[in-house]
Protein backbone atom coordinates (compact mmCIF):
# COMPACT_ATOMS: atom_id res chain seq x y z
CA UNK A 1 0.00 0.00 0.00
CA UNK A 2 2.77 2.65 1.16
CA UNK A 3 4.44 1.52 -2.24
CA UNK A 4 1.79 2.02 -4.08
CA UNK A 5 1.24 5.77 -2.59
CA UNK A 6 4.64 6.01 -2.90
CA UNK A 7 4.94 5.36 -6.67
CA UNK A 8 1.75 7.29 -7.28
CA UNK A 9 3.27 10.24 -6.03
CA UNK A 10 6.03 10.29 -8.05
CA UNK A 11 4.69 9.66 -11.39
CA UNK A 12 1.81 12.35 -9.70
CA UNK A 13 3.05 14.22 -13.00
CA UNK A 14 2.36 11.84 -15.74
CA UNK A 15 -1.34 10.63 -14.07
CA UNK A 16 -2.45 14.30 -13.80
CA UNK A 17 -1.10 15.03 -17.30
CA UNK A 18 -2.62 11.99 -18.93
CA UNK A 19 -5.83 12.51 -17.60
CA UNK A 20 -6.13 15.78 -18.58
CA UNK A 21 -5.45 14.61 -22.33
CA UNK A 22 -8.14 12.04 -21.76
CA UNK A 23 -10.57 15.28 -20.68
CA UNK A 24 -9.13 17.38 -23.73
CA UNK A 25 -9.97 14.67 -26.15
CA UNK A 26 -13.63 14.23 -24.72
CA UNK A 27 -13.86 18.05 -25.05
CA UNK A 28 -13.29 17.97 -28.77
CA UNK A 29 -15.17 14.49 -29.84
CA UNK A 30 -18.19 14.90 -27.01
CA UNK A 31 -21.43 15.76 -29.34
CA UNK A 32 -23.39 18.24 -26.74
CA UNK A 33 -21.92 21.53 -25.47
CA UNK A 34 -22.31 20.65 -21.81
CA UNK A 35 -20.40 17.40 -22.10
CA UNK A 36 -17.83 19.77 -23.84
CA UNK A 37 -17.58 22.00 -20.84
CA UNK A 38 -17.20 19.39 -18.84
CA UNK A 39 -14.63 17.58 -20.56
CA UNK A 40 -12.90 21.52 -20.22
CA UNK A 41 -13.45 21.65 -16.47
CA UNK A 42 -11.89 18.15 -16.13
CA UNK A 43 -8.75 19.17 -18.32
CA UNK A 44 -8.62 22.64 -16.54
CA UNK A 45 -8.37 20.72 -13.44
CA UNK A 46 -5.95 18.27 -13.80
CA UNK A 47 -3.66 20.47 -15.70
CA UNK A 48 -4.01 22.39 -12.23
CA UNK A 49 -2.13 18.81 -10.78
CA UNK A 50 0.39 19.31 -13.60
CA UNK A 51 1.40 22.48 -12.03
CA UNK A 52 1.36 21.48 -8.14
CA UNK A 53 3.65 18.60 -9.32
CA UNK A 54 6.13 20.84 -11.01
CA UNK A 55 6.59 23.00 -7.36
CA UNK A 56 4.30 25.58 -8.76
CA UNK A 57 1.25 25.50 -5.84
CA UNK A 58 0.23 29.29 -5.93
CA UNK A 59 -0.18 29.03 -10.13
CA UNK A 60 -1.61 25.68 -9.38
CA UNK A 61 -4.32 27.05 -6.80
CA UNK A 62 -5.11 30.07 -9.16
CA UNK A 63 -5.53 27.67 -11.78
CA UNK A 64 -8.54 26.10 -10.23
CA UNK A 65 -9.91 29.34 -8.90
CA UNK A 66 -9.44 31.02 -12.32
CA UNK A 67 -10.96 28.19 -14.57
CA UNK A 68 -13.46 26.53 -12.13
CA UNK A 69 -14.43 29.16 -10.30
CA UNK A 70 -14.51 32.06 -13.49
CA UNK A 71 -14.33 30.77 -16.81
CA UNK A 72 -15.95 27.25 -16.71
CA UNK A 73 -19.09 29.04 -14.85
CA UNK A 74 -18.69 31.71 -17.56
CA UNK A 75 -18.66 29.25 -20.29
CA UNK A 76 -21.69 27.37 -18.74
CA UNK A 77 -23.89 30.48 -18.73
CA UNK A 78 -23.42 31.00 -22.17
CA UNK A 79 -24.12 27.45 -22.88
CA UNK A 80 -27.45 28.28 -21.11
CA UNK A 81 -28.42 31.07 -22.42
CA UNK A 82 -28.02 29.84 -26.42
CA UNK A 83 -30.41 27.61 -27.61
CA UNK A 84 -27.55 24.89 -28.70
CA UNK A 85 -30.42 21.76 -28.19
CA UNK A 86 -31.56 22.78 -31.82
CA UNK A 87 -27.91 21.52 -33.44
CA UNK A 88 -27.85 18.37 -32.01
CA UNK A 89 -28.85 16.36 -35.01
CA UNK A 90 -26.26 18.07 -37.22
CA UNK A 91 -22.82 16.65 -37.73
CA UNK A 92 -20.71 18.55 -34.98
CA UNK A 93 -17.86 18.61 -37.33
CA UNK A 94 -16.50 20.57 -40.43
CA UNK A 95 -16.73 19.74 -43.93
CA UNK A 96 -13.61 20.03 -44.32
CA UNK A 97 -12.12 18.27 -41.56
CA UNK A 98 -10.46 15.36 -43.25
CA UNK A 99 -8.13 18.09 -44.19
CA UNK A 100 -7.76 19.41 -41.13
CA UNK A 101 -6.88 16.01 -39.70
CA UNK A 102 -4.17 15.82 -42.18
CA UNK A 103 -2.65 18.97 -41.68
CA UNK A 104 -2.67 18.31 -37.48
CA UNK A 105 -1.13 15.00 -38.32
CA UNK A 106 1.48 16.39 -40.34
CA UNK A 107 2.30 19.02 -37.32
CA UNK A 108 2.24 15.89 -35.46
CA UNK A 109 4.71 14.25 -37.16
CA UNK A 110 7.18 17.33 -38.00
CA UNK A 111 7.09 17.46 -33.35
CA UNK A 112 7.47 13.83 -33.11
CA UNK A 113 10.59 14.26 -35.09
CA UNK A 114 12.30 16.90 -32.95
CA UNK A 115 11.14 14.65 -30.30
CA UNK A 116 13.19 11.52 -31.01
CA UNK A 117 16.30 13.47 -31.53
CA UNK A 118 15.53 14.57 -27.67
CA UNK A 119 14.83 11.09 -26.53
CA UNK A 120 17.26 9.15 -28.68
CA UNK A 121 19.55 11.64 -29.73
CA UNK A 122 22.69 12.77 -28.56
CA UNK A 123 20.92 15.19 -26.07
CA UNK A 124 18.69 12.75 -24.55
CA UNK A 125 21.23 12.60 -21.16
CA UNK A 126 19.74 13.72 -17.54
CA UNK A 127 20.31 17.37 -18.09
CA UNK A 128 16.73 17.41 -19.48
CA UNK A 129 15.86 16.11 -15.80
CA UNK A 130 14.56 18.68 -13.63
CA UNK A 131 16.82 18.76 -10.50
CA UNK A 132 15.81 19.49 -7.37
CA UNK A 133 18.28 21.81 -6.29
CA UNK A 134 16.97 23.90 -8.85
CA UNK A 135 13.86 24.47 -7.46
CA UNK A 136 14.81 26.41 -4.62
CA UNK A 137 15.15 29.80 -6.62
CA UNK A 138 11.08 29.06 -6.50
CA UNK A 139 11.41 28.46 -2.99
CA UNK A 140 9.23 25.76 -2.98
CA UNK A 141 5.82 25.18 -0.47
CA UNK A 142 6.04 27.86 2.01
CA UNK A 143 7.29 31.02 -0.15
CA UNK A 144 5.99 30.31 -3.65
CA UNK A 145 3.53 33.07 -3.71
CA UNK A 146 6.29 35.23 -2.45
CA UNK A 147 8.48 33.80 -5.32
CA UNK A 148 6.04 34.57 -7.98
CA UNK A 149 4.86 38.19 -6.36
CA UNK A 150 8.56 39.00 -6.60
CA UNK A 151 8.98 37.68 -10.48
CA UNK A 152 5.94 39.86 -11.27
CA UNK A 153 5.98 42.94 -8.95
CA UNK A 154 9.77 43.95 -9.11
CA UNK A 155 10.98 42.40 -12.51
CA UNK A 156 7.76 42.61 -14.82
CA UNK A 157 5.88 45.70 -13.36
CA UNK A 158 5.20 46.99 -16.96
CA UNK A 159 3.43 43.36 -18.31
CA UNK A 160 1.56 43.28 -15.16
CA UNK A 161 0.02 46.69 -15.87
CA UNK A 162 -0.68 46.14 -19.19
CA UNK A 163 -2.19 43.46 -17.99
CA UNK A 164 -4.00 45.48 -16.07
CA UNK A 165 -4.92 47.78 -18.75
CA UNK A 166 -5.74 44.88 -20.95
CA UNK A 167 -8.41 43.74 -18.80
CA UNK A 168 -10.35 46.90 -18.46
CA UNK A 169 -10.82 47.11 -22.34
CA UNK A 170 -12.01 43.79 -22.18
CA UNK A 171 -14.55 44.35 -19.66
CA UNK A 172 -15.78 47.56 -21.44
CA UNK A 173 -15.73 45.24 -24.83
CA UNK A 174 -17.55 42.94 -23.72
CA UNK A 175 -20.23 44.54 -21.94
CA UNK A 176 -20.26 47.27 -25.05
CA UNK A 177 -20.63 43.31 -27.34
CA UNK A 178 -23.17 42.04 -25.18
CA UNK A 179 -25.90 44.65 -24.47
CA UNK A 180 -29.00 44.79 -26.52
CA UNK A 181 -29.93 47.19 -29.03
CA UNK A 182 -32.56 48.88 -27.87
CA UNK A 183 -31.11 52.29 -25.37
CA UNK B 1 11.21 12.71 -11.24
CA UNK B 2 9.53 14.54 -14.13
CA UNK B 3 11.56 14.60 -16.96
CA UNK B 4 11.36 17.91 -18.87
CA UNK B 5 10.80 16.02 -22.00
CA UNK B 6 8.00 14.52 -20.94
CA UNK B 7 6.18 17.73 -19.31
CA UNK B 8 7.28 19.32 -23.27
CA UNK B 9 4.95 16.18 -24.40
CA UNK B 10 2.22 16.26 -22.58
CA UNK B 11 1.62 19.86 -23.48
CA UNK B 12 2.04 19.07 -26.55
CA UNK B 13 -0.45 16.52 -26.67
CA UNK B 14 -2.82 19.78 -25.04
CA UNK B 15 -1.48 22.01 -27.69
CA UNK B 16 -2.45 19.50 -30.58
CA UNK B 17 -5.72 18.90 -29.52
CA UNK B 18 -6.68 22.38 -28.60
CA UNK B 19 -5.67 22.77 -32.65
CA UNK B 20 -7.15 19.84 -33.86
CA UNK B 21 -10.54 20.84 -32.05
CA UNK B 22 -10.40 24.92 -33.75
CA UNK B 23 -9.63 22.79 -36.83
CA UNK B 24 -12.60 20.80 -36.75
CA UNK B 25 -15.28 21.47 -34.57
CA UNK B 26 -18.01 23.61 -35.80
CA UNK B 27 -19.67 25.12 -32.74
CA UNK B 28 -17.72 28.80 -31.50
CA UNK B 29 -18.17 27.62 -27.77
CA UNK B 30 -16.15 24.59 -28.19
CA UNK B 31 -13.39 26.38 -30.29
CA UNK B 32 -12.96 29.24 -27.34
CA UNK B 33 -12.63 26.20 -25.16
CA UNK B 34 -9.85 24.57 -27.17
CA UNK B 35 -8.04 28.21 -27.40
CA UNK B 36 -7.93 27.94 -24.01
CA UNK B 37 -6.68 24.53 -24.37
CA UNK B 38 -3.85 26.26 -25.85
CA UNK B 39 -2.68 28.57 -23.71
CA UNK B 40 -2.38 26.03 -20.94
CA UNK B 41 -0.32 23.82 -23.01
CA UNK B 42 1.97 27.03 -23.16
CA UNK B 43 1.20 27.67 -19.35
CA UNK B 44 2.82 24.31 -18.62
CA UNK B 45 5.65 25.07 -20.67
CA UNK B 46 6.13 28.52 -18.87
CA UNK B 47 6.27 26.60 -15.77
CA UNK B 48 8.28 23.28 -16.62
CA UNK B 49 10.68 25.82 -18.06
CA UNK B 50 10.52 27.75 -14.47
CA UNK B 51 11.24 24.60 -12.84
CA UNK B 52 14.10 23.90 -14.88
CA UNK B 53 15.99 27.19 -14.94
CA UNK B 54 14.78 27.84 -11.03
CA UNK B 55 13.89 30.94 -11.58
CA UNK B 56 10.67 32.76 -11.04
CA UNK B 57 10.42 34.56 -14.17
CA UNK B 58 8.27 31.80 -16.18
CA UNK B 59 5.28 31.49 -13.31
CA UNK B 60 5.33 35.06 -13.30
CA UNK B 61 4.45 34.83 -16.77
CA UNK B 62 2.02 31.82 -16.62
CA UNK B 63 0.24 34.00 -14.19
CA UNK B 64 -0.27 36.62 -16.85
CA UNK B 65 -1.20 34.63 -20.02
CA UNK B 66 -3.82 33.29 -17.16
CA UNK B 67 -5.21 36.99 -16.58
CA UNK B 68 -5.02 37.59 -20.84
CA UNK B 69 -7.00 34.05 -21.21
CA UNK B 70 -9.71 35.71 -18.72
CA UNK B 71 -10.32 38.80 -20.75
CA UNK B 72 -9.98 36.91 -23.82
CA UNK B 73 -13.30 34.08 -22.60
CA UNK B 74 -15.36 37.71 -21.68
CA UNK B 75 -14.92 39.09 -25.09
CA UNK B 76 -14.79 35.60 -26.54
CA UNK B 77 -18.15 34.69 -25.05
CA UNK B 78 -19.56 38.82 -25.51
CA UNK B 79 -18.86 38.04 -29.31
CA UNK B 80 -20.78 34.52 -29.31
CA UNK B 81 -23.40 36.24 -27.34
CA UNK B 82 -23.99 38.99 -29.35
CA UNK B 83 -24.16 36.52 -32.49
CA UNK B 84 -27.01 34.43 -31.36
CA UNK B 85 -28.48 37.34 -31.21
CA UNK B 86 -27.93 38.48 -34.30
CA UNK B 87 -27.44 35.65 -36.39
CA UNK B 88 -29.94 33.08 -34.01
CA UNK B 89 -26.93 30.20 -34.35
CA UNK B 90 -23.55 29.60 -32.79
CA UNK B 91 -22.07 27.43 -36.01
CA UNK B 92 -19.34 28.81 -37.25
CA UNK B 93 -19.81 28.03 -40.70
CA UNK B 94 -23.30 29.99 -40.53
CA UNK B 95 -21.38 32.59 -40.47
CA UNK B 96 -20.97 33.83 -43.90
CA UNK B 97 -20.89 37.51 -43.93
CA UNK B 98 -17.12 38.31 -45.74
CA UNK B 99 -17.89 35.25 -48.35
CA UNK B 100 -18.23 37.28 -52.11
Amino acid sequence: MEHLLESLGRNMFAIFGLLALAGALFMVASKRAVHSVLGFLFAMLCVAGCYISLDAQFLGVAQILVYAGGIVVLFLFVVMLVELTKYKERDIFQNQSRLAIVAVLAGVGAFAAVFRRAFFGAASSDALVLRPELAKGLDVARQNAQAVSRGLFADYLLPFEILSVILLVALVGAVVLAKTERV
Amino acid sequence: MVSLNSVLLISFGLFSIGVAGVLIRRNALVILMCVELMLNAANLNFIAFARHSGSPAGQAFALLVMGFAAAEVAVGLALVVALYRRRDTVQVDDINLLKG
